[in-house]
């Protein structure tokens, strides 16, 4: 039976979801319309969320930024995990390739994501393939390593030294013991990265290195709000519930899937 | 379960958080309170400290070339220049010179220093560190703006040590210019310029101490030529966020803010705690540029299509807040250049612009650069791409780094079209074709090259006087120019504006906008 | 214990110095010149080339590495490009800063998760738990910048209780009433996410402990649970707590980083950003490999603290 934590988070999470997927066509205006001598009203039946200092409706530019981090959490958090699995369940096998990869996450890990992210975007630009890099790379070792130790602690198992004495390739202890038995804590890893992802676009763009203009993101949408938090206080308040919502919806998913496994 | 054991501990705790509560609350001094004391307005008094808020840091390597508000405020504060433009004109009036007689061939000028000033540590100011001065300027490795027209000074006679004559390699129309410019400095301190460990100047306050990316501090020099300085002494705050440096002059932690945003300035205007200074006459300009190197942007009709687009009356109303003027010259009204007739050749007309489009054929996406993380470009660009887009051209946003924008702009170097901002517009007008990277004739930011041009600019610079009528001719042919070639247009020439809490009083600025304090000062 | 130390030392050691490669390498690849940010607008060729020769940027790729990673072994760590200063006593002013706060925000954050954490676990009233559990999901999902720019709204702008940013005017020991004003907000805000983590666990691992079968036994011989679970239950879940404080700590300079830009805190974080901008490589290499220092060092720390907490670890050698 699911736990009302679960049916919370689930909600939370579907009603983002849901405004990202339909939220555009419901939009009144394009998310990078100037509407002529709408400079920064406050929210009236014609702009619910106000308009920014560029004339836009805030209100289509939030439900067009959702998009982005439906993007962030539901294609790079996934990559960054599929990689991290592959990478782990390979190189951890043999000794020698184990302990290099795992000196590389070590490197990797090593890196405050944030600081990474401002070098990065120093490197190759800001922008939102930025943002999903950032998020790669961090989750790649992140589930390179919670690979490894189910690998290494499969490994030693009698029955898996049995089933390669009588000739079972390591293919086939791989995917037959190793996945399924690392796929409760992999699944818990997913909901806590993706909430993580969501943090890390809003961070990124909070301090001018993710989406830029003129395209709105959730983060984006929160700085355009914060510059003007004295005027214009509404602006950053719709963007910033639906970055509670997904983060806290997200957490609420992995901590009732953490505790349903400890159960 | 049955909770038998009293919670002591706990108890304990309580008794602490309220005694460190009551603590807060009554003993100890608020440090929000502390500093939002405010007395009376009246007549000038002595004494307080005023903390002014700046976005960016003093950088000692170019303290005298790039411009920084920490460095700024140490040119105003620290140094003196021998003469001094009023805001509004380019009539000069005597500072560490009391007078100064060009020659009538125009290549020299004798100035007669004051004979009573001292640098901080107490050495005489004489005409042999005038000669140092202008000569450090010249120095190719300080890349100061006014560098060539330094150079051009090849004589010194410092045979008076309160006189010294300069001359000239040919005529400079813009001499003045540079003796508004150049800071005096002492030759015998001058390694310290650099590790930005010591500026000895004759300027109203002493340089105190630098804590790099934190403050910059400065006290009053008690035996300034032009008598004791009201204030105590000036904290220099780095406050980069605009955000924070709004939040600070509320909560009373400064009484000066130098990067406010226009909007914020606005906002703060409207409130009769604060004090809202318009830097009118040191105005600054924005413009779109154009790389004439980047073959879709070689075809002038297209460039004068982006002219015609423009909405520069809703960039100057929105962004700007008003304050300024839209017109597409890169002078300044001040300016003996500036002719109102030229300044509005490319105001806003879709019809033409789109006409102008459609005879170039088809127009792919244009890249337009600006600098990442500033909100005021960024409004601008954003403006300038939807106005483009209601011609059918198509624009791609590309934020780029200060630094890396600085590289362009040297280089010469941007993919297409930039939005950046100017200066000089409100200076002797050969300064700008002579000096300034998107104008100097010889290279320029857009690649543009023209025999023609730079044979104007050339005129300009020699003219015997700058309001003359060799001058105005040589200004109308650069008018021309500008008008018939568009390297690039401006958008806005709009005022500085500081923000200061109403306890402040006499504050003022130079043509650069660097702060002057020496008759400032605070209520009690 | 010394050798379980020193068996940690080497792949510490190689993180560090495989880091200080990649890094200096990267920053030379990324496009901008530091000589354009310095030399500023208006430069000429020979200035420009002057700058250049200045900061030995002529030479070649590996004996500038090589004199790089030379300096450090003696302390020296260059000079900044944009500042002309020494990179160490730029450093030392940001580092000061940053320790002042991060070790604030840690203390809050240790002493309020080991308080809530107990005072849940003891008392395992209803709705204490909810309220503790809501509070600490909030503070989970609660971004830095909102809860930052929430505080700077309430506390120094709607009521001006406290400065809104900046560091004490007269430094950190003149005046202790006046620095913990300047302190207490950045300082919640950067212990916030690591206080609603640390709970969360310490809280968890409490619980368990709780359920295991000594304790049943303990409270049948009449042991109070106050006793049981200060006593028993938290040495016992300490050692891993240990390891989930040291990876919140490793993570607290990324926090910093959005703290000292919210707060305009003068730390490492704002200078990191500021270096960047300004292609100021000799302050950027060295506060990227200081930050995987601090990294490999606190994981260093946790391990060793770990062992000397749970001695199975040390004995056993587990990996």
């Amino acid at each position: 039976m699911m736990r009302p934590k679960a049916w919370v988070g689930l909600g939370l999470v579907g009603f983002v979801v849901l405004l990202g997927i339909v939220g555009p066509w419901l939009a009144p205006y394009g998310p990078i319309d100037q509407i002529e001598g709408a400079n920064l009203v406050g929210p009236s039946s014609a702009h619910w969320l106000g308009t920014d200092e560029v004339n836009r409706d805030v209100l289509s530019r939030t439900l067009s930024g959702i998009r982005i981090d439906l993007l962030v959490v539901f294609l790079a958090v996934p990559v960054g995990a599929a990689v991290g699995v592959l990478v782990g369940l390979v190189t951890s096998w043999w000794n020698v390739t184990d302990v290099i990869t795992q000196r590389v996450f070590d490197v990797v890990l090593a890196f405050p994501t944030l600081i990474f992210a401002i070098a990065l975007s120093a490197f190759i630009g800001p922008g939102v393939w930025t943002i999903a890099l950032v998020i790669v790379s961090l989750e790649v070792p992140v589930f390179g390593r919670l690979v490894r130790t189910s690998v290494r602690s499969v490994r030693e198992m009698p029955y898996v030294e049995a089933a390669q004495v009588t000739g079972a390739g390591s293919w086939w202890v791989l995917r037959r013991h190793v996945l399924p038995n690392s796929l409760e804590p992999l699944t818990v890893q997913l909901a806590v990265s993706m909430s993580v992802a969501v943090f890390i676009e809003a961070a990124m763009s909070f301090l001018g290195i993710g989406v830029q203009a003129p395209h709105p993101s959730l983060g984006s949408l929160i700085k355009d709000g914060t510059t003007l938090m004295y005027d214009a206080p509404f602006l950053a308040l719709g963007p910033l519930a639906l970055v509670l919502a997904l983060v806290l919806g997200l957490l609420l998913i992995s901590q009732s899937l953490s505790e349903a496994h400890r159960d | 379960m049955t909770a038998v054991t009293p919670p002591r501990p706990f108890a304990r705790l309580r008794l602490l958080a309220i005694a460190v509560a009551l603590c807060l609350m009554s003993a100890c001094t608020s440090a929000v309170g502390e500093q939002n004391d405010r007395g009376s307005t009246g007549d000038p008094v002595d004494g307080g400290t005023l903390r002014v808020a700046a976005k960016t840091d003093l950088i000692p390597k170019s303290v005298f070339g790039q411009s920084s508000d920490g460095g700024n405020a140490l040119i105003g504060l620290v140094y003196d220049s021998l003469v001094e433009y009023p805001h509004d004109s380019l009539e000069p009036r005597p500072a560490l010179a009391t007078s100064w007689k060009v020659a009538p061939d125009g290549r020299s000028i004798h100035l007669e220093l004051r004979d009573d000033v001292t640098f901080h540590d107490g050495k005489p100011f004489t005409s042999e560190d005038v000669k140092f001065s202008i000569q450090t300027i010249a120095d190719p490795a300080w890349s100061v703006q006014l560098q060539r027209t330094a150079a051009a000074v090849t004589g010194f006679d410092t045979s008076d040590p309160h006189a010294i004559t300069l001359k000239f390699d040919r005529p400079l129309s813009n001499i003045l210019d540079l003796l508004d410019i150049v800071p005096i400095i002492d030759e015998d301190t001058f390694d310290q310029v650099k590790a930005g460990t010591g500026y000895n100047g004759t300027g109203a306050f002493r340089f105190a101490g630098w804590k790099p990316n934190s403050e910059l501090t400065f006290d009053r020099f008690d035996d300034y030529w032009g008598g004791k300085p009201h204030l105590d002494g000036v904290d220099v705050k780095i406050v980069p966020d605009p955000q924070a440096q709004a939040s600070g002059l509320r909560s009373g932690q400064y009484d000066l803010l130098l990067g406010t945003t226009a909007r914020d300035a606005e906002t703060f205007g409207k409130d009769k705690k604060y004090a809202v200074l318009d830097f009118e006459g040191a105005t600054q300009q924005t413009y779109v540029g154009f790389n004439l190197d980047n073959p879709d942007l070689k075809d002038v009709k297209l460039r004068q299509a982006v002219a015609y687009a423009v909405d520069r009356e809703r960039i100057l109303d929105e962004v700007y807040r008003g304050k300024g003027i839209a017109q597409n010259l890169s002078w300044s009204p001040s300016s003996p250049a500036y002719d109102e007739a030229a300044a509005h050749h490319y105001d806003r007309d879709t019809a033409k612009a789109k006409d102008l489009a459609a005879q170039v054929g088809k127009v792919p996406t244009l890249p337009l650069q600006y600098i990442a993380g500033d909100p005021t470009a960024e409004a601008v660009a954003q403006i300038v791409q939807a106005n483009l887009a209601d011609i059918g051209i198509t624009v791609d946003l590309q934020p780029v780094e200060y630094a890396q924008m600085y590289q362009r702009l040297v280089g010469a170097d941007f993919d297409g079209l930039w939005i950046f901002g100017h200066t000089y517009a409100q200076y002797t007008p050969a300064t700008l074709p002579v000096s300034a990277y998107p104008f100097n004739a010889e290279h320029n930011a857009s690649n543009f090259l023209s025999d023609q041009y730079a044979e104007h600019a050339d005129a300009a610079w020699g003219a015997p006087d700058p309001d003359g009528d060799v001058a105005e001719d040589a200004y109308a042919a650069l008018n021309a120019d500008m008008i018939d070639n568009v390297w690039l247009t401006d958008l806005v020439t709009f005022w500085p504006r500081i923000v200061t809490s109403s306890s402040v009083h006499g504050i003022d600025y130079t043509k650069r906008t660097e702060l002057i304090l020496r008759d400032a000062w605070k209520d009690q | 214990m010394l050798s379980y130390l020193l068996r940690r030392v080497p792949s510490a050691l190689g993180v560090l110095f495989v880091a200080s490669f990649l890094i200096f390498l990267m920053l030379r690849l990324i496009p901008g010149d530091p000589v354009d940010a310095l030399a500023g607008q208006d430069a000429t060729d020979e200035s420009r080339q002057a700058i250049r020769e200045e900061l030995g940027l002529d030479e070649p790729f590996w004996s500038q590495y090589l004199s790089w990673i030379g300096g450090l072994f003696r302390l020296d760590l260059g000079q900044s490009y944009r500042i002309g200063g020494s990179v160490r006593e730029l450093l030392a002013n940001g580092a000061l800063n940053t320790v002042v706060l991060a070790v604030t925000a840690l203390l809050i954050a240790v002493t309020l998760a080991l308080v809530t954490s107990l005072v849940a676990v003891i008392r395992d009233s209803r709705w204490l738990n909810a309220m503790l559990a809501g509070l600490n999901t909030l503070g989970l999902a609660l971004p830095t910048f909102a809860s930052g720019l929430l505080l700077v709204l309430l506390f120094a702008v709607v009521f001006p209780l406290l400065p809104s940013g900046g560091t004490p005017p007269d430094g950190y020991l003149a005046r202790p009433d006046i620095t913990v004003q300047y302190l207490l907000l950045p300082a919640i805000c950067l212990a916030l996410p690591v206080w609603a983590g640390l709970t969360r666990f310490l809280t968890e691992s409490l619980r368990s402990q709780m359920r295991q079968p000594y304790v049943t036994t303990a409270r049948a011989a009449g042991v109070s649970r106050r006793r049981l679970v200060i006593r028993h239950a938290l040495p016992n879940a300490l050692p891993s707590t240990v390891t989930v404080l040291g990876i919140q700590v490793g993570t607290l300079l990324g926090g910093a980083v959005l703290v000292e830009q919210i707060f305009t805190w003068p730390g490492l974080g704002s200078l990191i950003e500021s270096a960047i901008s300004g292609r100021d490589y000799p302050v950027v290499q060295v506060l990227l490999l200081l930050s995987v220092a601090v990294f490999v060092i606190t994981q260093l720390l946790t391990d060793v603290l770990q062992a000397w907490l749970d001695p199975r670890i040390r004995i056993g050698g587990a990996r």
